[in-house]
């Protein structure tokens, strides 16, 4: 695009008499478009030709920027929309075989104000541009403000509508994970890809020593280890392994130096933690609370046998309701062969998240019951060990839940992960929440989240729930976040002014980059190591 | 076949300033003697092998009268037609340049083998292979030498370090190594674990035989001895050498009391049984300076004589606030990093450098601080 370098006012002086854009002959028609002409400080409205290049479009999500005098507005372009001078249907009557008349119509670009730069600095607008200031389209300068309060885990670049701005990786701030995450997309739009580039920024940071929290993800589909075929697994990330432990259940991954073998102890399981696995009657339910009291240790290997059942009916307890709790106790230590009784990861997973590490649980093929059971019993194990530990230098711990509206649906019995999303903050433990549907999420909850990663979502009702509760006002994006592609997110977290438009790395790529960059400097700091005299 | 696992035997542990007749340290005595009945015990019961999974020795330069002790007992099982499998410990492994690994001196001996090069080495005895990783110069260097080895079917690991799930009882020694989860696979017959010095299962197939002595107060309630583990049927039996001889008494809370009640709660405690030939440390609580500085000690002294050692540790009430954090030396690094990092914040840091700045003095700080440390460690007593 090219524009004359001749201000507005100028022009006003030349052409006397100019009564509004109405005049045509006036200002020639390069020069009245690219223009503010509307509206107030909260939104912007400018004109672009009714017909430009393919190179030339505007596209909803690109940023614009207005110089004005010592002020430079950064606008996003919120909608687009056809108009013209006249009202009604004027402009698309047919004059014989033409359109009316084409000089008087145009395209009017409706944009947000992000903030404005004023000398170097990023404020939020108090005031708008004067009218009829020209509009460029921002270039990557124009963003070096955001480097600034960007954070320290990397998940993406600046995206400029659909172009990806390489300069400007986007980043979250670690301090903010205490206060929630939330991934939201329908499926297939990259929710895995965005954990697993996460993931490996994490682990950068934790095999640099960096990190400040450490992660924890349980991936019930078996896709975050080694990956699928071309798709990649956070193991592929060789150069910082040191920043990841992985347990498995899946005997094929056994072999593999790197991945241990999962374990639950039999001592460790509470009864409590049956709860999220049936719909216990209460009379069950008050059974089941009894038991740890009747025996004091081994209760699960006791109820199994007849009499530990009749120590219970002696206790009062209704022989049937002691059946059926001893049947299904036994039918889950049969479908969870990670239950052992002696050996527990539970140890190591919580050293290493208080060391700041990635812990990856591996379990394909099982079950959802038996997934949330697992994912309750680590949770309590968590917050117990921060809670406990909460004066000891520990690094602060995310913990991931996949489908998470199973778990902070309105009205799901898991009280448990709500007790984190309430009160996690305090001993440092915060939820990452992702979920296709967000508006099966409870409206509450989803207020606790202060950390939004938002990707395409086909629904309105998603849209709507989760506009309603975001920190950032959401509400002007709408129709950006249902244009979003594969990748593109609206990322809105603590520490960056307004929600930022992301492309997310593509996982393989990033793994390259990551494997790849700042290696020579490694070389000078590690030298040769000394052999000790063995012979 | 059945073996016996054994670990952390820290021949040449002195401590405790008494001594016998010959002016030798009374413990490290004891500590030579538990070994010897420990090697008598299991000549009697006669395994197929034995396994010692770290730390023979306490340090990397035992004098002449340790190596002495351990030949007489290398001679003893080898008599006994007993095949030996050893792997060095944090304690006995050489860690700087300047050091030669005390086990060049019984290589090559008949049925003795020893892993001590800091890699990974496997050792045929019997029908099964043993696979020993000794104490390796870098923590990153276990997994590597773990994926060096080659199942055959009969297999048992030997290693020396902290398991994750005891991480919490972090012996914090200097050049500690932690054993990931990842390596204690299950596909093992058996897996022989040293360094933690009370006897537990960590899983079906995974031991810490413990060690035989009781070397600091932190282990006065571990369960101690050797293992009899019959590989063919996955058990493990306990067979303990000495009694029990530590106790860590429970603290006495002395706030209020005069120092003649103080000395009566002491009497009270140190009868005769419970000190003689004992190890004993009495916890006082909230004690007052000036009832302290007036106790009579002389009939306790007398008691105090009965014991091996007895040990009085004292919390006085005045003691809480004026306790001022240590500088953790071994992460100087980090400190440093943080200080460059505050530096680059104020811009006294050209930006273009920055990063090589930090990366490279850091790097070259942790360098620093891990040779010192290990230097350190080699050179103690
Ligand atoms: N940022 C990205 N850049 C490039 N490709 C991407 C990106 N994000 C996702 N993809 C591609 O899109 C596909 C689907 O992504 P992904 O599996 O992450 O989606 P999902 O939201 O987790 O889907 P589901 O709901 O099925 O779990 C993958 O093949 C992935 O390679
Ligand atoms: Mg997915």
């Amino acid at each position: 695009m090219t524009l004359k370098d001749s201000s507005l006012i100028e022009k006003k002086e030349n052409q006397k008499g100019l009564d509004g854009l109405l005049q045509t002959k006036i200002i020639e028609t390069k020069d009245t478009t690219y223009r503010i002409i509307a509206k107030n400080v909260s939104e912007y409205h400018f004109t672009v030709p009714f017909e430009v290049h393919d190179s030339e479009r505007v596209e909803v999500g690109q940023i614009f920027s207005i110089k004005d005098k010592g002020l430079t507005f950064l606008a996003r372009v919120i909608d687009i929309r056809h108009d013209s001078n006249y009202d009604g249907n004027w402009d698309t009557t047919f004059t014989g075989t033409q359109f009316f008349d084409q000089s008087q119509i145009f395209n009017r670009v409706i944009a947000e104000p992000l903030g404005c730069i004023l000398e170097g600095k990023f404020k939020k607008c108090k005031t708008l541009p004067t009218k009829f200031s020209l509009v460029k389209r921002a270039e990557e300068y124009e963003f070096s403000f955001l480097q600034e309060v960007m954070g320290d885990i990397e998940i993406g670049y600046l995206r400029n509508g659909s172009m990806a701005v390489e300069q400007i990786p986007v980043s979250i701030h670690s301090t903010a994970i205490d206060h929630h995450i939330g991934i939201f997309a329908t499926t297939g739009m990259g929710k895995s890809n965005f954990m697993k580039v996460f993931a490996a920024s994490c682990m950068q940071l934790a095999a640099r020593n960096e990190s400040k929290f450490g992660l924890l993800i349980v991936d019930p589909h078996g896709e975050y280890l080694k990956g699928k075929g071309p798709v990649k697994g956070l193991m592929h990330l060789k150069r910082y392994s040191e920043g990841l432990v992985c347990y498995s259940i899946d005997r094929k991954n056994f072999s593999d130096p790197g991945v241990a073998e999962l374990s639950i102890s039999i001592s460790e399981i509470e009864a409590g933690d049956l709860s999220v696995l049936y719909d216990w009657s209460a009379a069950q339910r008050d059974a089941l609370e009894a038991i740890a009291r009747v025996f004091e240790s081994c209760w699960l290997e006791r109820i199994q046998k007849p009499d530990g059942i009749n120590k219970m009916v002696s206790e009062g307890f209704n022989a049937t309701t002691m059946g059926v709790i001893s049947r299904r106790i036994k039918n889950l230590l049969e479908k969870n062969r990670y239950i052992d009784p002696v050996r527990s990861s539970l140890p190591g997973i919580i050293s290493n998240l208080q060391d700041g590490r990635v812990v990856l649980i591996d379990i394909p093929r099982m079950s959802e019951q038996s997934e949330l059971f697992l994912l309750s019993i680590l949770s309590r194990y968590i917050l117990e060990k921060y809670k406990e530990e909460s004066s000891v230098e520990q690094k602060n711990c995310l913990i991931t839940i996949e489908e998470a509206q199973r778990v902070l649906g309105t009205g799901s019995n898991t009280y448990r992960f709500e007790t984190i999303a309430r009160e996690g903050r305090k001993f440092g433990v915060g939820l990452c929440a992702i979920t296709q549907q967000p508006k099966l999420i409870d409206k509450q909850l989803l207020s606790q989240i202060n950390t939004f990663v938002v990707m395409g979502l086909a629904d309105r009702n998603d849209r709507v729930h989760l506009e309603e509760s975001a920190r950032h006002d959401l509400s002007s994006l709408d129709i950006e976040i249902q244009t979003l592609e594969k990748g593109e997110a609206i990322v809105s977290t603590l520490g960056i002014p307004f929600p930022v438009p992301a492309k997310i790395h593509s996982y393989e790529v990033y793994l390259k980059k990551l494997e790849k960059e700042g290696r020579t400097d490694e070389r000078l700091v590690s030298g040769g190591r000394f052999k000790p005299i063995f012979d | 076949m059945k073996i016996i696992h054994m670990a952390d035997s820290h021949l040449g542990f002195s401590s405790h300033n008494r001594v016998d007749k010959f002016g030798r340290n009374q413990f490290e005595e004891m500590v030579y003697k538990g070994f010897e009945e420990a090697i008598d015990k299991i000549i009697h019961l006669g395994p197929d092998a034995v396994v010692h999974a770290g730390d023979i020795f306490h340090n990397v330069r035992p004098r002449i009268r340790t190596l002495y002790v351990f030949k007489r007992c290398l001679e003893k099982l080898s008599e006994a037609g007993i095949p030996i499998i050893i792997i060095s410990g944090n304690h006995d492994a050489p860690k700087s340049s300047s050091s030669t690994s005390p086990f060049v001196i019984f290589e090559g001996l008949r049925d003795v083998h020893i892993a001590h090069k800091a890699h990974y080495e496997r050792f045929e005895v019997g029908d099964h292979l043993f696979h020993c990783i000794p104490f390796c110069l870098d923590p990153k260097d276990y997994l590597n030498e773990f994926g060096k080895i080659e199942r055959s079917g009969q297999d048992v690991l030997v290693l020396h370090g902290l398991v994750e799930a005891l991480k919490g009882k972090k012996l914090r020694t200097i050049g500690e190594h932690e054993i990931k989860d990842s390596m204690l696979k299950s596909d093992f017959d058996y897996i022989a674990l040293g360094h933690y010095h009370g006897q537990v299962p960590i899983s079906n197939n995974a031991w810490y035989s413990g060690s035989i002595e009781y070397f600091n107060f932190g282990e006065s309630e571990d369960k101690k001895g050797i293992l009899l583990r019959d590989l063919d049927r996955f058990e493990a039996q306990s067979i303990s050498i000495r009694p029990r001889y530590m106790v860590n008494c429970q603290p006495i809370d002395c706030v209020g009391l005069s120092s003649i009640e103080i000395k009566e709660k002491l009497m009270e405690i140190c009868s005769r049984e419970v000190i003689q030939n004992m190890i004993v440390r009495i916890n006082l609580k909230n004690v007052s300076r000036p009832a302290f500085k007036n106790i009579d000690y002389a009939s306790f002294n007398r008691l105090k004589a009965l014991a091996l050692h007895l040990d009085l540790k004292v919390a006085f009430l005045d003691e809480q606030e004026n306790r001022s954090e240590a500088i953790d030396k071994s992460n100087l690094h980090e400190e440093f990093a943080k200080f460059l990092k505050e530096e680059g914040e104020c811009e006294r840091i050209p930006r273009t450098i920055k990063e090589d700045a930090i990366a490279y003095g850091t790097g070259l700080l942790k360098k620093a601080v891990v040779a010192q440390n290990t230097e350190a460690l080699d050179a103690t007593q």
